[in-house]
């Protein structure tokens, strides 16, 4: 294996015991036990997980759809460009067609993230609340947005595209970008919040 | 003052809350979602602001990169000015009504997270004076407002003299200390100080539905300022008084009076801080007057009532406690013309007086400006009769109809409901 993907290799291993490591060390998620539950919080915890993504579900959507639509792409790329990551550390390729569409989608969330990076910087009330992590984490996630990109359109980019991941990674259990493991967490308990009181769905 | 307030940060978080602010990304989408940040537009006032007072602290003492690389993760150490900072924020510019944990795109509890900014404050001595007092009178003497169980019994019965007068039926009783009825009706002290009438209200409605019910001279208080201190282990003590009374009352049903609070934390949250369950159910009155409704024991004729109605949702007890649609059923049986507020239900917006800001008065005018987003709500309705199922509420209502000069009444939904009862035929 070359020593860009042991260090991609190593840098998963970090990231994962390091998260993991966050999410037990705030403990056990206290569930509601005495209250007798209105209704069954299944339902509402599998809303919280589908339903409620859709743009019209919240007024955080609906209210700013184009921040709604660059965060969905944004997170769409991530999400397929970790999977990228991970399977560049084997010998699978993806088929042209597939290799063609993630260049695609790598492409616009990578506009999406730097947009949003723009938005932090522009909106005053945005940048009141913003702290140097937001954008040395959203600079890391575009680079290796772009480092996937370059690396579907010319495959001798690949270490490139390794050495990049692993800079995200070995920075994700830093700061905000805990919240991939976290918001799991915190949505299940919205869900369970709402579901038990027969507010929601 | 830090000290205390420290000791809980590093040991008195729960996973729900700490997942919280580890989840937030301060994308600030929730801004707009909250009426205070409505009423002003200030940085300050989005729940995200918020709830990053507490995130900053919570990642000095409880993250390595908190602690080793504080400017880089925004971290912050606990002292006086961040103390002030979680005063100010936590108490003065939020209500608790959790609609921006309704809107979070991530899907976390920003009223969670700015909740425990109340608790630190309340660890270090420094919630804001009235509430203090409040918590104080509830833990010395049973209710809030420190009144004697002989000025209970008092009032009880003037308003049996005065109902049995002004109704002609000389069968109605206001019942006190009656072990063994089937329901205790707890209220907010405010009834029995100023708002008598809303008990007679209630007092015809459980005779006319053929109920056997109580009032209680003592630990009849629904109100828990503790709640809003979001102090714990005085909630529990408080609400304990009452669940302690219902018990040595021995009856089956604890139905909470309107109070959007009163009922959340006596249905949904002090049962968790005392950690056991109760030997009686607790129902709001609101859901107790549908079931008389759907049951056939009470009958409404809605022309008694003809004036346009709209109705505000309390957030504690809607958005917060799930009681969401028995009120609307009991207003459409009891009014003529009831419309509704634009949003409504779980998407209403707070009166601007929950969390216990009516009782801290350096935030008047804040409070009355954040109502704003309300007023205009109850005006574009063109409604004469604004009914609200909370007497906190009722009270944040009744200042903004004189602040914004709405014109309209502001009423419990029992009046409403007691003005247009049919007698029973034999009754």
């Amino acid at each position: 294996m070359a020593p860009p993907a042991l260090l991609l290799l190593a840098a998963f291993a970090v990231a994962a015991a390091s998260l993991a490591h966050a999410r037990f060390g705030i403990g056990s998620v206290r569930t509601w036990l005495f209250a007798p539950p209105r209704a069954r919080a299944g339902a509402a915890v599998r809303y919280a997980f589908t339903t409620a993504f859709l743009p019209w579900a919240k007024e955080s959507a609906s209210g700013h759809p184009v921040s709604y639509l660059a965060g969905i792409v944004y997170h769409a790329g991530i999400f397929a460009m970790l999977l990228a990551l991970a399977l560049s550390l084997t010998a699978l390729q993806a088929p042209p067609l597939l290799a063609n569409a993630l260049s695609v989608l790598w492409g616009v969330a990578l506009a999406a993230g730097l947009g949003l990076l723009v938005k932090r910087l522009a909106d005053v009330a945005l940048r009141a609340i913003s702290v140097p992590d937001d954008f040395v984490a959203n600079l890391l996630v575009d680079a290796a947005l772009a480092a996937a990109l370059a690396a579907a359109l010319v495959p001798s980019a690949r270490f490139v595209f390794q050495l990049t991941g692993a800079a995200l990674l070995l920075y994700a259990p830093l700061g905000k970008l805990r919240h991939m493991l976290f918001l799991l967490t915190s949505r299940r308990l919205w869900g369970v919040f709402y579901g038990r009181r027969g507010v929601l769905p | 003052m830090t000290e205390a307030a420290l000791r809980l940060l590093r040991t008195g978080l729960d996973a729900t809350t700490a997942a919280s602010l580890e989840a937030c990304v301060r994308c600030n989408l929730c801004a707009e979602s909250c009426h205070v940040f409505l009423s002003d537009r200030e940085s300050a006032s989005a729940p995200a602001a918020k709830v990053q007072q507490v995130a900053r602290l919570y990642r000095r003492y409880h993250t390595l990169a908190g602690a080793l690389l504080p400017r880089l993760t925004g971290a912050r150490t606990l002292d006086d000015a961040a103390l002030a900072e979680l005063v100010e924020g936590g108490f003065g510019r939020c209500t608790q009504c959790g609609r921006c944990t309704l809107n979070c795109a991530v899907g976390l509890d920003p009223a969670a997270a700015i909740r425990f900014g109340r608790a630190m404050v309340s660890a270090a001595g420094l919630v804001p004076a009235g509430i203090k007092a409040n918590v104080a009178a509830a833990l010395e003497t049973g209710n809030s407002m420190r009144i004697g169980a002989d000025d209970v019994r008092e009032t009880i019965a003037w308003l049996e003299e005065d109902l049995r007068a002004t109704t002609g039926d000389p069968s109605i009783t206001l019942p006190i200390d009656r072990r063994g009825a089937r329901v205790l009706y707890a209220l907010n002290p405010r009834e029995i100080k100023f708002f008598p009438l809303s008990i007679s209200a209630a007092a015809q409605l459980f005779h006319a539905a053929g109920e056997s019910w109580t009032l209680s001279s003592t630990d009849f208080d629904i109100t828990n300022y503790a709640y809003f201190a979001a102090d714990r282990v005085a909630a529990g003590e408080i609400a304990g008084h009452l669940y302690a009374r219902a018990e040595a009352l021995g009856v089956r049903t604890l139905v909470v009076a309107e109070c959007g609070h009163g009922y959340r934390s006596l249905r949904w949250e002090a049962p968790e801080y005392l950690r056991r369950p109760l030997p009686f159910e607790i129902r709001s009155f609101v859901e107790v007057l549908d079931e008389y409704l759907t049951a056939g024991r009470l009958r409404l004729d809605p022309s008694k009532n003809p004036e346009r109605v709209t109705l505000h949702d309390p957030c504690n007890l809607v958005r917060n406690g799930g009681v969401i649609e028995p009120q609307r059923r009991v207003l459409r049986a009891a009014a003529q013309d009831f419309v509704e507020m634009t949003p409504n239900r779980e998407k209403n917006y707070c009166c601007g007086g929950g969390g216990g800001l009516l009782a801290a008065s350096e935030y008047t005018e804040r409070r009355l400006a954040s109502g704003r987003p309300k007023a205009e709500q109850i005006r574009r309705t063109a409604a004469r009769v604004v009914v609200s199922p909370c007497h906190n509420c009722i009270d944040q209502l009744m200042e903004l109809n004189r602040h914004y000069g709405l014109g309209v009444e502001i009423r419990t939904l029992a009046e409403v409901a007691a003005d247009a009862l049919v007698a029973r035929p034999g009754a």
